[in-house]
């Protein structure tokens, strides 16, 4: 049984309709990638999981249960976390209470141990523990953000445009750490722009297109498919 | 005669600082201004009173269930007005103009109750005058500035030690990202004027007994003032509203005795243009610089 189900899901915004019909499943212990152009709706699918967008049809399954009207916070001590586009840490917050706060349905003596991990995996953020989160660099920024989401000891961790803005040699270690966090055990759904990078640590990948999903298959299919080269991997 | 009006002035100030916290709280973490924070303000002055004649004297009793009952009207005007607003995506300026709807409802029930006129208020925090040199105190004024002395450092305490203030201030700087954390943001949004009112009835109380009287203008004028004190700190920042309150209070008083006491109210308002004019952002107020 799949980890997360969508089933026929549709979202709009006002009269303008974001997803019209979306299916897809993650199965436990994947890497499974919603690639899209611009505007293809890939950050509003996130959101309508992480129930920041309420649902206007379909319906959507985590671990067996019906969750397509749950509230996000319910969500959350579910296991399913979102790491959103734009990393959003908590600017005025030191390094430690963004993580904290990551971790703010947790008790106490989880997040301790939580944190450990996640200092392992991101050694930098235990340096700059104390420094206020808006004076990171936007590569350790998003170190934070996704340390932020593991805190909150998902399993489900959803990762929207993860690279976003990072240069290159940082953009390599972020795809080698979402590896890592999936083989520590954590099921991963990313959205990427960076096609290639993100195709190359997947297990499979949809393709989205205009609020519908177009093409399937695992990710070594979809990295030799002509279309999407020519569209989403510029060959 | 100067240290006694800087006295007068912090004691009035420390009781704007009150209510400004509560307005800053709101303003943090919803981006609304609250025009109803003075008629909630005036409400706790007057359920209070009423409370404590219905109940032929108990002051401290009164006084606490006062506290109470204006903090669940705050919470109340948040679930039943402003959540709803929230829920349909309702702009900024919508809330806005309800908060104002609420002030006028809040108004009117109190001309309802108690008519228009001026009415005495009991001071129960009298225990006479002394003199520390030539300078007179008033026993009131001590209670008072220990009593809005202990409540800052309480509410600084509740904001930057605790869940719930950490909740707050997450809240108000990123709501999304604080929904995220699993944090139940239209909860820590009603507690916000749950607390906000509490405070603003302490203030409307404690200004009542000071004065010895309350009427039915008391909300709009200390409203204002509580507002361009929190401008004049710098808007939904703490230290900001206790310091801007202290300083409209010190000024009002010292202006109203050396310039003349007819433009007391005005000195609030010149300080609110003053500020948006040179430092928009206010005294502790930065500016934002944001990363891509």
């Amino acid at each position: 049984m799949a980890l997360l189900q969508l089933e026929n899901v549709a979202s709009n915004y006002g009269s303008i309709k974001a997803l019209t019909n979306v299916s897809f499943e993650v199965n436990e212990g994947e890497i499974v990638t919603l690639i899209g152009a611009n505007g293809a709706g890939k950050t509003t699918t996130m959101h309508t999981i992480a129930g920041l967008k309420e649902l206007n049809g379909g319906r959507i399954f985590f671990d067996g249960q019906d969750i397509s009207k749950w509230e996000t916070q319910r969500k959350v001590k579910n296991g399913i976390v979102l790491s959103p586009e734009g990393r959003q840490v908590f600017p005025d917050f030191s390094v430690l209470d963004n993580l904290l706060m990551g971790g703010y349905l947790q008790k106490p003596a989880v997040n301790g141990e939580t944190l450990k991990t996640v200092y392992d995996l991101f050694p930098r953020l235990k340096e700059r523990e104390n420094q206020a989160a808006g004076t990171l660099s936007g590569g350790e920024q998003q170190m934070l953000a996704v340390g932020r989401a593991l805190m909150g000891k998902p399993r489900l961790l959803m990762l929207d445009e993860p690279s976003m803005g990072l240069a290159p040699l940082i953009v390599k270690d972020i795809f080698a750490l979402i590896q890592r966090i999936r083989d520590m055990g954590t099921t991963v759904l990313l959205v990427e722009q960076n096609a290639r990078a993100a195709l190359k640590i997947s297990d499979r990948a949809y393709v989205l297109e205009t609020g519908k999903i177009v093409l399937s298959g695992t990710a070594a299919e979809l990295l030799v498919s002509e279309d999407v080269q020519k569209a989403y991997l510029g060959m | 005669m100067l240290l006694e009006q800087i006295l007068n002035g912090l004691t009035i100030g420390s009781t704007y600082a009150l209510v400004a916290i509560g307005f800053t709280m709101v303003f943090g973490v919803l981006e609304l201004v609250n025009f109803a924070n003075g008629s909630i303000y005036m409400l706790g002055g007057y359920i209070t009173l009423m409370i404590y004649l219905g109940l032929g004297g108990h002051f401290i009793l009164a006084f606490i269930l006062s506290i109470l009952i204006t903090g669940v009207v705050g919470f109340a005007m948040d679930r039943v007005v402003l959540s709803h607003l929230r829920a349909k995506k309702a702009p900024k300026l919508t809330g806005l103009i309800a908060t104002m709807g609420v002030a006028t409802v809040v108004d009117n029930v109190i001309l309802l109750f108690f008519g228009s006129q001026t009415k005495p208020y009991p001071n129960m925090i009298d225990f006479g005058k002394f003199y520390i040199g030539d300078t007179a105190v008033n026993s009131s004024q001590l209670v008072i500035l220990a009593a809005a002395l202990v409540l800052m450092g309480a509410l600084s305490f509740l904001t930057y030690r605790t869940k719930l203030g950490k909740a707050m201030r997450c809240t108000a700087q990123n709501a999304d990202a604080a929904r995220l954390m699993g944090i139940n943001v239209n909860l820590i949004i009603a507690v916000t004027f749950f607390i906000s009112s509490m405070l603003a009835a302490v203030a409307g109380t404690m200004v009542g007994m000071y004065y010895q009287s309350i009427d039915i203008n008391a909300g709009f004028t200390v409203g204002m003032k509580t507002m361009a004190s929190a401008v004049l700190g710098g808007v939904g920042i703490l230290p900001g509203a206790m310091v801007g309150g202290l300083l409209v209070g010190l000024f009002e008083t010292l202006g109203a005795s050396y310039i003349s006491s007819g433009y007391r109210d005005a000195i609030a308002f010149a300080i609110l243009i003053f500020v948006i004019l040179f430092k928009p952002a206010g005294l502790f107020g930065k500016k934002k610089i944001s990363k891509v």
